[in-house]
């Protein structure tokens, strides 16, 4: 009963995304106010028939009920009770299924808090947000059915995939499924002032907390999915410009880029048209790098099984919802406004050439993954394009836009003054040399890289703490003065500021992992010890370890100083016996900052094993960058400033409303 | 019954979430303006809380004022987008009649094309807390799998499993429930010699060095153990020590009860041995002899080909006439997958797994070397 329950609501949803896709849309072409408000109450209960069918399927994992196919190809009965709540999403099919109930999440948000929205762009915001959604479950319905069912029903599953049985499962998809999809809501935002042929400065202000709130998860997907590649695969790197991740790494940066231009977009009523396209751009990504992923295009943890009629049916999706949108902007654009011109050097200049970079490097990552596929489809030949690429192209890209971050916040609008910027920026640019200086003497005297990278670091960090030491006065005003103005600050220029501190945190993790980390492979026994750039790491013995649906070789270490215990690490080889499917159980210790990487080789003929170890200085600063920037992001949320209220029809009271 | 009633209300309740909006009394729309006025003035508002605070000069915040003021008398000169209310003002009504009829239709018909309300849902601890009585074979060995999973000390659970995986052909369980069986239950010959066969089916049939060590060990503890005994001769046999099997087989033969399954089984590899043995000798024996070896040596391919194929067909319509030859449909199976013809080589392997009854001894020595040569049973 539950099932079909599941899966009749799902239909349902379906049915009611159709009505969403049309019924608004109509009632905003006609002006007919009822029509238009058919669009609320259908997203919020799209929302939850889709939130019954996904509970529906949950509890059919938690049950093991081997009748329906899709646990029974990704669930097992002895599979520990989180992962057989995670194992829901870690298949294509439930995958898709929270990728959609994200959207009408999304759709349902608009939904409920989209009463500042004037009538008309709600409606037909809610009418594209009802578009993606019905294709999308029409995708699921057709192709990837997780309601499909066996009868007579198997007894025991097939299990999960042992390298998605992690608590990684729990977190990276949901996040990063809410940053692509949060983009779906700009992306609606922009294809409605389309419609309507109209898009002006108030647009930018209703469309920015669903940018931020989209790149927000979307930079905590990536960096949780990073953490998560670094840890399990066992080979300590922490990004591997493999093409799943550029495919979530586009809509990021080109999100980024949206981001800052959205801000222009608010404050000078200028680059409209740009915006709207960024908008488009970052959500067509979003769509590219789901269709590379589910497709099976490529080849990946991520791939799941592969079937081409799914493929085709994306692509698809693809071409319909990329194609049309463009085709409307190209037919549209014209009609919108352009906005004013300004000055080169000012906020919006700086911000113009924060776009001219995230977008240059957007198109390098999107070459640098699409031409191996094309060349592959074309010639058949297979090149495999990695770090060295992108590290000639998208790192001087890069470069000269982290040197600029901390003059951007401290321009003014309008009329810029870099002379006066970079006075104030005196104290930081000192203090990054300082860094600098004392990284090439004290830390390293070979690598100049290593220096650089450490102070284009500090550079970013300290110019963004000099933004908010320039704001709230301080050193000018006394200190009370000064920490009352901090107080009084907006939340976005703390918003500003954390994430471009962030940006430098990241810098700093990633140049002191590339210059520092230190890589020992030796082949040890139980007592053995390895000088690990002046500590020891002592190999006390291997034990078999039998968890729920596994068993393991788990190898004990102790890492000491001078004879003091520093801490204890166990690093493991796991068979997982449904698959007869090893996996590697990297042992991690984190000192400070910085972490112990160990991994565990085959063992030798004489009795030893070959151990790998890393020791990775400041390593997690790349993740605790990323927490950062969503840090800012969540604060900047909070600015007062987005919560413009609605004009009543007597719009005097409102006005008092929304200055709270 | 239940499903019906719950898909009547979530049909019921969505149908409302369209109705409801559609029939209610008609509100006169918030001009479009002002929202964006709305947001204009919490600009202007904006700037005065930072020039208050001094983030942007007197003379910027002045010109900024002026910009806003700008975008508002913008707003305010444009038309209010009610230029298009009075159109196709009739296409109302059949939208809104689409649109709810829309709900149960496509639901209902698309559900009754794709879905299965007739299945129930079954969790499996409901499954396999049902009536043994009427449990299959798979369920129980499921309940049997569910109760040692939680209790995996249980040596008697596993005394019980190892066999039905060994006879339902799950091998690889089968050693590790009866390696479990005795490490905690201690060793007896019919465990011992469990282990051993389970160990020789995993291996397709070979009485491996591990599977041999198994059964010696259960011989040590009773001589008499007759499955040890045979497979100890089989070891032999697969080792070219035909003698040394036959021996023991014969000696085991006369040991055994009358009753004995295994006397059955112990004369036919006796009389295998025998035949092989004679084969060895260079005697008479149904395979192709020197001579014809020699010739086929000297033949061309073509030629050889055509002679081999004439000595399997030969064998081919041998078995038809007499089945009860298992050595003979082992050396069909072998010959047909060898030459590559793997649909003949699979109806072979079905005839004579009907003829020797796929239970048997025999039966299972012809299933263990079609697994071997990677045939499944045709369907």
């Amino acid at each position: 009963m539950i099932v079909e329950a599941g899966h009749f609501a799902l239909v349902l949803a379906f049915a009611l995304a159709l009505v969403q896709s049309v019924v608004p849309l109509a009632g905003a072409r006609i002006g007919e106010m009822r029509l238009m408000a058919v669009g609320g109450p259908v997203a919020l209960a799209g929302f939850a028939l889709v939130g019954i069918a996904f509970a529906a399927l949950t509890a059919t994992y938690i049950q093991s009920d081997f009748s329906v196919a899709n646990v029974w190809e990704n669930s097992h009965s002895l599979k520990p009770m989180l992962y057989k709540v995670t194992g829901t999403w870690g298949n294509h099919e439930g995958s898709m299924l929270l990728w959609v109930l994200i959207l009408t999440f999304f759709g349902a948000l608009v939904a409920a808090f989209g009463r500042n929205l004037p009538a008309t762009l709600r409606a037909n915001v809610l009418a594209v947000q009802g578009w993606i959604g019905a294709a999308f479950l029409m995708f699921i319905l057709t192709t990837s059915n997780p309601f499909a069912r066996l009868d007579p029903a198997p007894f025991e599953g097939r299990d999960l995939n042992p390298i998605l049985q992690d608590i990684g499962l729990a977190i990276h998809p949901p996040l990063l499924y809410l940053g692509y999809v949060g983009f779906s809501v700009c992306f609606s935002f922009a294809v409605a002032a389309l419609i309507d042929g109209r898009v002006d400065a108030a647009w930018a202000r209703w469309v920015r907390p669903w940018t931020l709130a989209a790149w927000m998860f979307l930079t905590g997907g990536i960096a949780m999915g990073s953490y998560w590649a670094y840890y399990e695969l066992g080979w300590g790197g922490f990004w591997f410009w493999d093409p799943v991740e550029n495919a979530s790494f586009m809509p990021w940066l080109a999100g980024t880029a949206l981001l800052h231009s959205a801000i222009v977009m608010e404050k000078r009523s200028a680059l409209k048209i740009w915006t709207v396209l960024l908008a488009i751009l970052t959500f067509s990504l979003s769509l590219l790098g789901t269709f590379l992923v589910r497709s099976g295009v490529l080849t990946s943890v991520h791939a799941f099984a592969t079937d081409p009629t799914r493929g085709v049916f994306i692509l698809a999706i693809l071409v319909v919802f990329i194609g049309g949108s463009l085709s409307l902007f190209a037919w549209r654009a014209g009609s919108l406004t352009a906005g004013g011109i300004f000055h080169p050097i000012s906020r919006e200049g700086a911000l113009v050439l924060n776009n001219l970079f995230l977008t240059t490097a957007t198109a390098t990552v999107l070459v640098g993954t699409l031409y191996p596929l094309v060349l592959e489809a074309v010639t058949g030949d297979k090149i495999s394009v990695g770090a060295p690429f992108f590290n000639l192209t998208f790192g001087p890209l890069m470069l000269p836009l982290l040197v600029l971050i901390p003059f951007g916040p401290l321009l003014a609008w309008k009329r810029g003054d870099v002379y006066a910027a970079a006075q104030r920026l005196m104290a930081a640019f000192g203090g990054a040399l300082l860094a600098m200086l004392v990284t090439w003497l004290v830390v390293d005297r070979v690598t100049v890289f290593a220096a650089l990278g450490v102070g284009l670091a500090a550079w970013m960090v300290l110019g963004a703490l000099t933004d908010l030491a320039q704001k709230s006065a301080l050193g000018t005003a006394p200190l009370g003065v000064s920490m009352r103005r901090l107080a009084g600050l907006p939340r976005s220029v703390f918003g500003t500021a954390l994430a471009h501190m962030g940006v430098g945190l990241t810098t700093l993790g990633i140049a002191a992992t590339l210059a520092f980390q230190s890589e020992h492979i030796t082949v040890m026994k139980p007592g053995d010890v390895a000088d690990i750039d002046g500590r020891s790491l002592r190999f006390e013995g291997v034990a078999p370890v039998r968890g729920p649906n596994y068993t393991e070789t788990r190898a004990q270490f102790v890492f000491a100083k001078d004879g003091r215990t520093l801490g204890e690490i166990s690093s493991a080889k796991r068979l997982y016996t449904a698959r007869q499917m090893p996996t590697t159980e990297a042992g991690i210790l984190t000192l400070g900052l910085s972490q112990l990487y160990v991994s565990l080789g085959d063992a030798t003929s004489n009795g030893g094993m070959v151990v790998r170890v890393w020791w990775k200085p400041l390593v997690t600063l790349i993740w605790l960058g990323g927490l950062v920037m969503m840090i800012g992001a969540a604060v900047s949320l909070t600015d007062r400033r987005l919560r413009v209220g609605a004009p009543s029809r007597k719009a005097r009271t409102a006005v008092a409303a929304a200055s709270q | 019954m239940l499903f019906w009633i719950i898909a009547a209300l979530l049909t019921l309740a969505a149908s409302l979430a369209v109705i409801v909006p559609l029939a209610s009394p008609r509100r006169r729309a918030v001009g479009e303006r002002d929202h964006d006025i709305e947001v204009y003035k919490d600009q202007l508002k904006e700037l005065e809380r930072d020039a208050a605070r001094g983030l942007i000069g007197a003379a910027e915040a002045e010109e900024a004022r002026a910009e806003i003021g700008r975008r508002i008398l913008k707003i305010a000169s444009r038309d209010d987008g009610t230029k298009e209310a009075l159109r196709k003002r009739s296409l109302v009504p059949v939208i809104a009649t689409g649109a709810v009829l829309a709900v149960p239709l496509v639901s209902w018909g698309l559900y009754a094309a794709i879905g299965s309300p007739a299945l129930p849902a079954q969790p499996l601890s409901a499954r396999l807390g049902a009536d043994p009585a009427k449990s299959s074979i798979e369920e129980l060995v499921a309940r049997a799998e569910s109760h040692l999973a939680s209790n995996p000390e249980d040596g008697r659970g596993w005394d019980v499993l190892a066999p039905v995986y060994l006879r339902t052909g799950r091998f690889a369980d089968s050693v590790a429930a009866y390696r479990s069986s005795i490490r905690l239950e201690g060793e007896t010959p019919a465990r011992l010699s469990g282990l051993g066969e389970a160990i020789a089916g995993a291996a397709g049939g070979i009485v491996t060095a591990e599977a041999r060590a198994a059964f010696a060990k259960a011989a040590e503890l009773d001589t008499k153990d007759p499955k040890a005994r045979f497979y100890l001769a089989t070891a032999d046999a697969q080792e070219g020590k035909l003698e040394d099997a036959a021996t023991a087989w014969r000696k085991m033969l006369q040991d055994l009860p009358a009753e004995s399954p295994w006397r059955g089984a112990a004369r036919d590899a006796i009389a295998e041995a025998e035949r092989r043995i004679a084969v060895a000798r260079g005697e008479a024996q149904p395979g192709p002899t020197q001579d014809q070896i020699d010739a086929a040596a000297a033949m061309s391919d073509t030629d050889r080909a055509a002679m081999i194929n004439s000595m399997v067909e030969g064998l081919d319509a041998k078995l038809r006439q007499n089945p009860q030859d298992p050595e003979g449909w082992i050396r069909l199976v072998r010959s047909y997958a060898a030459l590559g013809r793997t649909d003949e080589a699979k109806d072979a392997l079905g005839r004579g797994l009907q003829a020797l009854d796929g239970s048997s001894e025999d039966g299972k020595r012809l299933l263990s070397l079609a697994a071997s040569l990677g045939l499944a049973l045709a369907q």
